[in-house]
């Protein structure tokens, strides 16, 4: 097990390189001169060579890199163009909000898409699981800001139940947190919760065709002991693959959420980044979460191994 | 999804699962399919005449009549400005279909050349692109979106483009697997040794291949595209101001959706549909060409064979043959009938198994023994019922008892061993946790007094250092020792009767007669009978004390195994003894023509007269009774051969 974390762990670095690299060349392939966009088009030429140096931009491209790369080993993703603000402080700041608003959404997705999708594999093709099928059509179709739109109009300006908008952090009170994150959570998870479902039900219907389920059957276990003990275990291998694939794309769903309530968390930071072509914080953004998608496969993956002994390494 | 209530009977089923299935044009034509085809072109021909239907400019502002509710002349309302919903969302089609196109053109192109290129030169071509690719795919398609947009401006194009070339990603992953898959395929050696070229055999041979599976993520990746695309119009960051989007509309029903409740409720009906459309549109392809989607399991077949472990509904058996149980018999199937809908799959089946003997059930496959030995353990899956007869065992009717009851007497008092061992046990659960479950459910015991039992079970059948192997998982099993684990499973509360089916088909040749030696070892040491189910008269004659021999699900000769190898009063029995001598078990008879008819298609008469040497016109007539042990008319006239 050891040996799967650091070699994965090992193979991640390359790939988080690669993408840096990617994401460095897309920006300097562009002509964008932040010392123009900063100081303005009229500031005097002498001022604007002076600010490309203070921020390195005068340098060779391939020591430019090297340098952000030594410095994001270190930790350090440079400055913000526009704030000077430290762009590894700015993600830290905003992490916590993005991470617990994907973590409750899948909790959620989970709590709903699992006992949905074993209750349509019990009985395919019955009017119970023909509804099932026909909401995860639905769910997959709907899109999550549209939802959270709705929730808002109905829940929070309306009924006011739940805060319009703003963030809460967990230190200062765990309940307004929740609070100010039961909306977008609950807007983001329904698609998951459909995918889940969906995959839930195939497996589970695998599953309960598998030979070893009559085995078991033949020995007098009882229907309800096998589905709990040995073809839910079994189903949800395939299951957890989709739920890695899920976190990333309930990440990116975060970024536009996070408008809609006006929580500030990750999507918030990249589209200030967007829209003033603020490259270190561009960049750092997209390797910060591009290393947290691959977090997220490698703690499948060991989930994985611990279901799945086939692949578990002895 | 599929509602087919067709009852396809098993083998057919396997040949169907097994063969690549060419496209169905009676697939394509289900209504869901046409429905959301014809749908998705009317959003296409909506875009394309967008000019034409709308009733007003989507961009002509009227402040005065701002966010007013649907009326006459606005039939949707107008926005915080006054432009008229209704036109702007029909200018919106437009933006989305063209977004839609632009990814799915940039996926096809970009995937389909990488995926033929690296899948063809294979080696580090392979491995590099595959190493970008994983990179590309660790960040969310919208990301990348975004971070485009950041890069090179504002513009759908633009932005789609990034979005396409995270597509790209999925589709070169197709028709890479595609392509090393039929690499492999005999017939493009073959073509390479004819001296084709090698883009003669990327266009004629492997893209044909790769269409089907691309049409399918075409679709899916068109839906999705949509919804970025809203997604990107809703952050404003995908489109400029003189583009109408429905992502856009919703950014501007969210700033005034207090005011006009109305607002954002068409946009998101919009978008909601038309991915809909896309995504049955992709599922109802995928069923079409047959390519199996590994999120939603096998819907086709899950349609078909039922799991529910609802109560078969029993018929009361009809009048079973009064003949009670002769004396020390412990298993007695009286007249048993099987039907799967209105085809019979076994029919009026009996024979009586006696305490202590081994009893042979012999036949080819396809002849109905394996779904007989399923239904004396009563589970035969949802769709196939007993409808007639009774299985006694030491008197009680199996046929009649509920699911609880026979819970008790599976394991307790009948084992069952299967054809291939390791499919019988679950994967991801060690041995000893499978083999104690009986013990806990049965005899009450904890998990440790389970898995010191378990340990001696696992001594019994012969497995070296039982004890540590308890911790192992069936694939660390050969399949002669993961067969001793499932018949130690079997017999963990000490049935009485063991029913064996195919016990060695699956096993090596030199396995096969240690696993029959331990079968006829534990039937002694443990005073049980034992049903034992096979194609192979080899294994008959080395273990069995009597055997029936069944053919398109009758029993057609019945009697002591001594009788059957030297002295067959059956045709089909002597066929099958014709065929033994020269080692080979007979899956196939060579010494008669043809096979084993499906149950569909048993032919008038006696079941056997198309393919008997022996048959003569009366063959052909009435339902023939088995008579003094065989069934059939001739029995008493013919001299057959037998074993020499
Ligand atoms: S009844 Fe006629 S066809 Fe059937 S086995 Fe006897 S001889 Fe052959």
């Amino acid at each position: 097990m050891k040996k799967l974390v650091v070699s994965r762990l090992i193979s991640s670095v390359p790939l988080l390189v690669l993408l840096s690299l990617f994401v460095f060349g897309l920006i300097n392939l562009t002509p964008t001169d932040p010392a123009a966009q900063i100081l303005g088009v009229g500031a005097g030429e002498d001022a604007k060579a002076a600010y490309r140096h203070q921020l390195g931009l005068d340098r060779p491209l391939h020591e430019q890199f090297g340098q952000w790369v030594l410095g994001a080993l270190r930790g350090d993703l440079g400055k913000s163009w526009f704030t000077a603000q430290p762009v590894t402080q700015m993600i830290g700041d905003r992490l916590g909000v993005t991470l617990s608003l994907a973590l409750l959404a899948l909790v959620l997705a989970l709590l709903a898409g699992v006992p949905l999708g074993i209750l349509g594999a019990l009985r395919p093709g019955s009017v119970p699981d023909r509804i099932l099928t026909l909401a995860v059509s639905l769910g997959l179709a709907v899109p999550g800001f549209w939802l959270a739109l709705l929730l808002a109009l109905l829940f929070a300006l309306t009924l006011r139940w739940f805060p319009v908008v703003g963030y809460t952090p967990f230190t200062e009170d765990p309940g307004e947190w929740a609070r100010s994150l039961v909306l977008p959570a609950t807007a983001m998870a329904v698609h998951t919760a459909a995918v889940i479902a969906r995959q839930t039900r195939g497996a589970l219907v695998d599953t309960l065709n598998a030979p070893y389920v009559q085995a078991l059957r033949s020995r007098g276990i009882p229907f309800r002991r096998i589905l709990l003990r040995y073809a839910m275990k079994n189903a949800m291998i395939p299951v957890l693959a989709v739920i890695a694939v899920q976190m990333s794309v309930l990440v990116g769903v975060t970024f536009v959420v996070e408008r809609i309530f006006a929580l500030p968390g990750i999507g918030t930071l990249l589209m200030d980044g967007v829209v003033q072509a603020d490259m270190p914080v561009l960049q750092g953004t997209v390797v910060v979460v591009g290393a947290l998608v691959l977090l997220i496969n490698l703690i499948t993956d060991i989930a994985y191994g611990v279901v799945n002994p086939k692949v578990r390494p002895r | 999804m599929t509602t087919s209530a067709d009852i396809t009977p098993p083998e057919e089923q396997q040949r169907h699962g097994a063969a690549r299935r060419p496209v169905r044009a009676s697939r394509l034509r289900r209504p869901a399919v046409l429905w959301c085809a014809v749908f998705l072109g009317v959003l296409v021909l909506v875009a394309l005449a967008a000019p034409l239907l709308a009733p007003y400019d989507p961009l002509a502002l009227d402040i005065k009549n701002k966010l007013a509710s649907p009326s006459v002349a606005h039939w949707l309302g107008t926005d915080d400005l006054g432009r008229d919903v209704l036109s702007r969302l029909i200018y919106g089609a437009r933006t989305s279909v063209v977004a839609s196109a632009e990814v799915v053109a940039v996926a096809l192109l970009l995937g389909v050349s990488v995926g033929l290129l690296v899948g063809y030169l294979g080696g580090l071509w392979d491995r590099v692109t595959m190493q970008v690719v994983d990179a590309l795919q660790a960040v969310p398609a919208l990301l990348l979106a975004l971070a485009m947009v950041a890069v090179v401006g504002n513009g759908l194009v633009k932005a789609m483009f990034a979005v396409g070339l995270v597509f790209a990603v999925s589709f070169m992953r197709v028709t890479r697997a595609v392509v090393l898959a039929e690499r492999e395929q005999l017939y493009v050696d073959a073509a390479r040794v004819t001296g084709l070229g090698r883009a003669h055999i990327v266009f004629r041979q492997i893209l044909p291949n790769v269409a089907a599976p691309l049409i399918v993520q075409a679709s899916i990746a068109a839906g999705t595209a949509l919804l970025i695309e809203a997604s990107l119009s809703f952050l404003g960051v995908g489109i400029d101001t003189t583009q109408v989007s429905w992502g856009g509309m919703l950014e501007t029903a969210r700033q005034f959706q207090s005011e006009q409740p109305l607002l954002p409720i068409f946009p998101g009906v919009a978008i909601a549909v038309c991915v809909l459309l896309y995504n049955l549109l992709g599922d109802g392809l995928r069923d079409a060409v047959g390519v199996r989607d590994p999120a939603a399991g096998a819907p086709a077949r899950s349609a078909r064979t039922r799991t529910r472990l609802s109560v078969v509904e029993r018929r009361p058996a009809e009048a079973a043959p009064a003949s009670a149980p002769a004396d020390g018999t412990l298993l007695s199937v009286r007249g048993l009938t099987v039907a799967a809908g209105d085809t019979e799959l076994v029919s009026d089946v009996s024979f009586d198994v006696r305490k202590g003997e081994t009893f042979g059930l012999v036949g080819e496959s396809g002849c109905g023994k394996s779904v007989t030995a399923t239904a004396v353990m009563g589970l035969l899956p949802g769709a196939v019922r007993v409808t007639g007869g009774s299985v006694l065992l030491d008197g009680r009717d199996l046929v009649r008892l509920g699911e609880r009851e026979l819970q008790r007497i599976r394991g307790e008092r009948i084992g069952m061993v299967f054809q291939d061992p390791v499919a019988a046990l679950s994967p991801s659960h060690t041995v000893g946790h499978q083999l104690g479950e009986a013990l806990m459910v049965h005899k009450g015991m904890t998990r440790k007094q389970a898995a010191a039992r378990s340990a001696e079970l696992l001594s019994l059948v012969g497995v070296p250092d039982a004890r540590r192997r308890l911790a192992d998982y069936p694939h660390q099993f050969s399949g002669g020792m993961a067969q001793r684990v499932v018949i130690a499973a079997a017999l963990a509360c000490e049935p009485e009767l063991l029913i064996a089916d195919e016990p060695t088909t699956a096993l090596d040749v030199t396995i096969q007669a240690q696993v029959l030696d331990l079968l006829d070892d534990l039937k002694r040491q443990l005073s049980m009978s034992v049903l034992l189910i096979t194609h192979d008269l080899g294994v008959v004659a080395d273990v069995c004390d009597r055997v029936a021999v069944m053919y398109a699900g009758q029993v057609v000769e019945v009697g002591s195994t001594e009788d059957l190898l030297l002295s067959p009063r059956h045709p089909y029995s002597e066929a099958l003894l014709a065929a033994m001598p020269h080692g080979a078990p007979v899956e196939r008879l060579a010494t008669i023509p043809g096979r084993v008819p499906p149950a569909w298609d048993w032919p008038s008469g006696c079941r056997f007269h198309p393919r008997c040497p022996y048959a003569v016109e009366r063959c052909g007539e009435g339902r023939p009774e088995i008579a003094d042990g065989a069934r059939c008319v001739r029995a008493a006239e013919l001299t057959l051969k037998g074993v020499r």
